[in-house]
């Protein structure tokens, strides 16, 4: 089974003549150790796709569910809840709270959310990996884009979520560190059995996915001219 | 909270601004507060230090203590148990050379009944001719010494200061307390038929049975002494317009730092942290910001009270100033509703895009 499956996804904003279908008829599903990516121009409706599978808005039709369980019928609250244990959101910006320190971004998780995060020992792990074990008394201001990306990333797995939704990671990075994020992305999916889903224009990670969509004018079509992963 | 802990460790400037503000206002209210209840107590504090519950007064004195005379007949079928005293009060220059002429209120009253009874002496003792009074402290702030004697308006009698009493002002001035038979000689009664002033009774419902006499409760009495209610509104709008300001820059500061923070409230959200913790995190904010305002202000308040000068009346009632720190805590609280609603109702949609 998907870890998250989206079926028959129609999405429209606005009604009558200012009526705008953004999403048409998606169809995706995301497995553990995959690194899948939606790549699109601005405006293709990556980010509604994003943030509809990520249950942060419903669709106008179609069916979001994650391990089995529809969306649909999870109130709010419930909605928080499974956000906080099962998906992990990396953004463009903004991913980190400005005045915690790299060590404390996870204990505010550990206040938040008291079980299923990952232990001192898994989360030193995680930093290793990262290469960011040398940061944690950094306040993110003091981080460059790259460091503040891969911490955001230690966040998002920090308590250890099924899935891992990534919105432009690599916005605001050159192509060494495109290259790095594509391969950590991958070696995560891999190592820690999760579902990545990363949302981008940034064609440069294509070499690095198991699969690749392309969304152009709301419409989910397999990518063509993806290059085989590493 | 700790969201609201580690914020305001990390903004330490910003937030450091906002508390000053908040100490200064909390600091003006209690030393506003401490100046109405000081004034207040100098209005009122001889008729306090009775413990009279009601006062009898000619009704045409319009409430008035020094316009107030009761004559004999209007008297005499008044009742007086060990729960009523006849007092004569009339405003008076006290005098004695080479010291400063204090404006006082004279008090006349019967030594066998209570208000000199329960009069509490500081120094000396009370007095026990028409030549001697016992006066309040205020003259001894201003030099007066036992022993000292002192004439009284034009009269070139002299009174003895033979005790000092603390706490006796009556309209802010301090008072002399002397007998009935100087209170008739300083107001030019001797031989008229009158008895005194007023009648005070510890007794809430005492009535002279005279249609000529009216009795008023200690407080409307009070309340009617010359500027005492202008003063105390005046005080209290003050006061309640501190509190409103307080909420309105409470409000205003953290609607703002809300406004620059929503983007990540908003990334925390789509995260999938609670609203109610986003929230307990800006009420957080809002109660250390006005707890700290508070305890810095009460500290000033404090330091200020320990060096001002005796002439500034200034009194603290720690339960009042208890109340008016839960009002402004309840006004950091509801300052903080707005921002709180703000984040509670962030679109994580509008941050992330689509």
């Amino acid at each position: 089974m998907s870890v998250i499956e989206l079926n028959n996804i129609n999405k429209y904003f606005g009604s009558g003549v200012s009526k705008v279908h953004v999403l048409h008829d998606i169809n995706f599903s995301a497995d553990r150790g995959e690194l899948i990516l939606v790549v699109g121009p601005s405006g293709s409706g990556k980010s509604t796709f994003l943030t509809i599978a990520g249950g942060l808005q419903t669709p106008t039709s179609g069916e979001v569910s994650v391990e089995g369980k529809s969306m649909a019928k999870l109130s709010t609250a419930q909605r928080d809840k499974l956000r906080l244990n099962q998906i992990g959101f990396v953004l463009q910006s903004y991913s980190l709270v400005p005045y915690l320190k790299v060590k404390e971004q996870f204990d505010f998780v550990n206040k938040v959310k008291r079980q299923g995060n990952l232990n001192q020992a898994e989360l030193k792990e995680l930093l290793v990996q990262l290469g960011i074990e040398n940061l944690t008394n950094k306040f993110p201001g003091e981080l460059s884009g790259g460091q503040t990306q891969r911490v955001a990333i230690a966040r998002a797995l920090f308590a250890n979520p099924d899935i891992v939704l990534a919105d432009e990671p690599t916005a605001a990075l050159d192509s060494a560190r495109v290259a790095e994020v594509g391969k950590l992305f991958k070696e995560l999916a891999k190592t820690r059995d999760k579902a990545v889903v990363v949302v981008t224009h940034d064609v440069r990670l294509m070499e690095f996915a198991d699969k690749t969509y392309q969304i152009m004018d709301g419409k989910m079509t397999q990518a063509t001219n993806k290059q085989p992963a590493k | 909270m700790y969201l609201a802990l580690k914020e305001i460790r990390h903004e330490k400037l910003r937030y450091g601004l906002i508390i000053s503000m908040i100490v200064l206002i909390a600091y003006l209210i209690f030393i506003l507060t401490g100046l109405a209840f000081g004034l207040a107590g100098e209005n009122s504090q001889a008729v306090d230090s009775w413990h009279a519950k009601s006062i009898v007064l000619n009704k045409d004195s319009n409430v008035s203590l020094t316009q107030s005379v009761i004559t004999t007949d209007q008297a005499k079928d008044a009742k007086l148990s060990s729960k009523e005293a006849v007092i004569g009060s009339t405003p008076v220059v006290a005098k004695h050379k080479g010291k400063e002429k204090v404006s006082a209120s004279f008090i006349g009253a019967k030594k066998s009944q209570f208000i000199i009874n329960d009069l509490k002496i500081s120094a000396g003792r009370k007095a026990r001719g028409n030549h001697e009074v016992v006066v309040d402290q205020k003259f001894k702030d201003d030099g007066y010494k036992l022993g000292d004697k002192v004439t009284l308006n034009s009269f070139n009698d002299q009174y003895q200061i033979v005790g000092f009493t603390k706490n006796a002002k009556l309209n802010v001035a301090p008072v002399i307390y002397g007998t009935i038979p100087s209170w008739k000689h300083l107001r030019a009664m001797e031989g008229v038929p009158v008895v005194g002033s007023a009648i005070v009774s510890k007794n809430a419902k005492y009535h002279a049975k005279d249609g000529h006499l009216k009795t008023y409760s200690i407080s409307y009495f009070i309340s009617k002494l010359p500027g005492y209610s202008a003063e105390n509104t005046t005080f209290g709008f003050m006061i309640g317009f501190l509190m409103i300001i307080s909420l309105i820059i409470i409000a205003v500061f953290l609607y703002i730092l809300t406004m620059q923070a929503l983007p990540i409230y908003a990334v925390l959200r789509a995260q999938g942290i609670p609203a109610r913790t986003l929230v307990s995190t800006i009420t957080s904010q809002s109660l250390i910001l006005m707890v700290a305002g508070l305890v810095i202000g009460a500290v000033l308040t404090a330091a200020t009270a320990s060096v001002i000068p005796i002439g500034v009346p200034m009194s603290f009632n720690l339960p009042v100033l208890t109340w008016i720190s839960i009002g402004l805590l309840i006004m950091g609280f509801i300052g903080s509703a707005i921002p709180a609603q703000k984040i509670a109702t962030v679109d994580p949609v509008k941050v992330i895009g689509g």
